[in-house]
């Protein structure tokens, strides 16, 4: 018999591999197999045990006792030890701060900040105002102008000299934006 | 000296059970080998392989009352024990080598030139069964045993009688182009 593939068709040639796997299926088991499997199931422990408690000489009454005792004791040293690490770290004072990195780090190894430097901006702070509500149609929807709030300067007049020299020459920013010159 | 009824039912009940694990291995430790060699095709690890799926069964021995098929939940143990050590040793099985295979296998009627071949056929044969896909490939294995039928591996690979059908179909499609391919090629 020779098992050139040759010889074979597709189905006979699956049959003989299968034929392997079958002869290896039926291969017999070892001579004592059944003896030391049930040698090892006798020695085998019947349960699995974590910390198995045995009772003393009270009986589990006073074995339980003792555990507690044992749980209260390991309560202790953990919350002790807590206790102890909390009261030797104290927090630093001004870990609050944050520190700002100086320009010019890069040039000291550091990261750089590329040149953009915070200027703070000396125009006024436009105020949010509340949306208002109309109240029995007396009302009115415009946004109530502090005193010390500057009226627009209408875009059609030319800014006079006088009022450049005040200081005027520039709007002061409103509420309401002007409107962009055609 | 009085003793008290339930020490003497729990030892009844310990009696039973050990009794029910000793006819469970005698009954089923040889399946249960010939499974595990299947797959790990080294003597010695599928006999711990046994050993291990008793000792399962006796950590869980109070729930044998509710299995229904025996053979196909044992197997199923053996089954997943023997995939996970192969998993894990990665390593090729001993008798894949050719040698091995002609001790192992059984060679009655052969020359010694006969039973060479044969060994080198059957070790050819189970290097290309190791390259199919895992679910192709263990469909293929467990078909091999002729005391399994269709149901019972799909109970043991946890499938639909259906889909083990066609895993079947398909391994033996691979097999057959694996096995007409040139050897140089491959």
């Amino acid at each position: 018999m020779t098992f050139s593939q040759k010889d074979f068709s597709r189905k006979d040639t699956v049959k003989s591999a299968e034929d392997t796997l079958r002869i290896i299926a039926s291969l017999p088991a070892p001579e004592g197999l059944t003896d030391r499997v049930n040698s090892r199931l006798r020695t085998a422990p019947r349960t699995v045990r974590l910390l198995s408690w045995t009772p003393g000489a009270g009986g589990w009454g006073y074995g339980s006792a003792l555990r507690g005792a044992a749980a209260a004791a390991i309560v202790c040293v953990v919350a002790g030890g807590g206790w102890r690490i909390y009261s030797r770290v104290q927090p630093a004072p001004g870990a609050g701060a944050v520190a700002l990195p100086a320009p010019g780090g890069a040039a000291r190894g550091g990261f750089s900040i590329g040149g953009s430097v915070h200027t703070p901006d000396p125009r006024p702070v436009l105020q949010h105002q509340p949306a208002l509500v109309e109240k029995d149609g007396v009302g009115t929807n415009r946004p109530p102008q502090s005193r010390d709030a500057v009226p627009p300067i209408p875009n059609n007049q030319p800014v006079s000299d006088q009022a450049k020299k005040q200081g005027k020459g520039r709007p002061a920013p409103s509420a309401t934006p002007p409107a962009r010159p055609k | 000296m009085e003793i008290a009824p339930g020490a003497v039912q729990d030892e009844t009940r310990q009696h039973v059970e050990e009794e029910a694990l000793a006819a469970l291995v005698s009954q089923y430790a040889s399946t249960l080998y010939r499974v595990a060699f299947s797959v790990l095709r080294n003597p010695s690890d599928a006999e711990d392989a046994v050993q291990e799926t008793f000792l399962r069964v006796l950590r869980h021995r109070n729930g044998l009352g509710e299995i229904r098929d025996h053979r196909v939940w044992l197997i199923r143990i053996v089954w997943n024990i023997v995939l996970d050590r192969k998993r894990r040793a990665k390593t090729r099985p001993e008798t894949d080598d050719v040698s091995e295979l002609a001790r192992v296998l059984p060679a009655t009627g052969l020359s010694a030139e006969e039973s060479a071949a044969a060994a080198q056929h059957h070790a050819h044969v189970l290097e290309l069964v190791e390259r199919l896909p895992a679910k192709e490939r263990e469909v293929l294995v467990l078909s091999a045993f002729q005391e399994l039928s269709s149901v019972e591996i799909a109970g043991v690979l946890g499938a639909t009688e259906s889909t083990v059908r066609s895993r079947l179909f398909r391994a033996r499609n691979l097999m057959a182009d694996l096995l007409q391919r040139p050897r140089s090629t491959r």
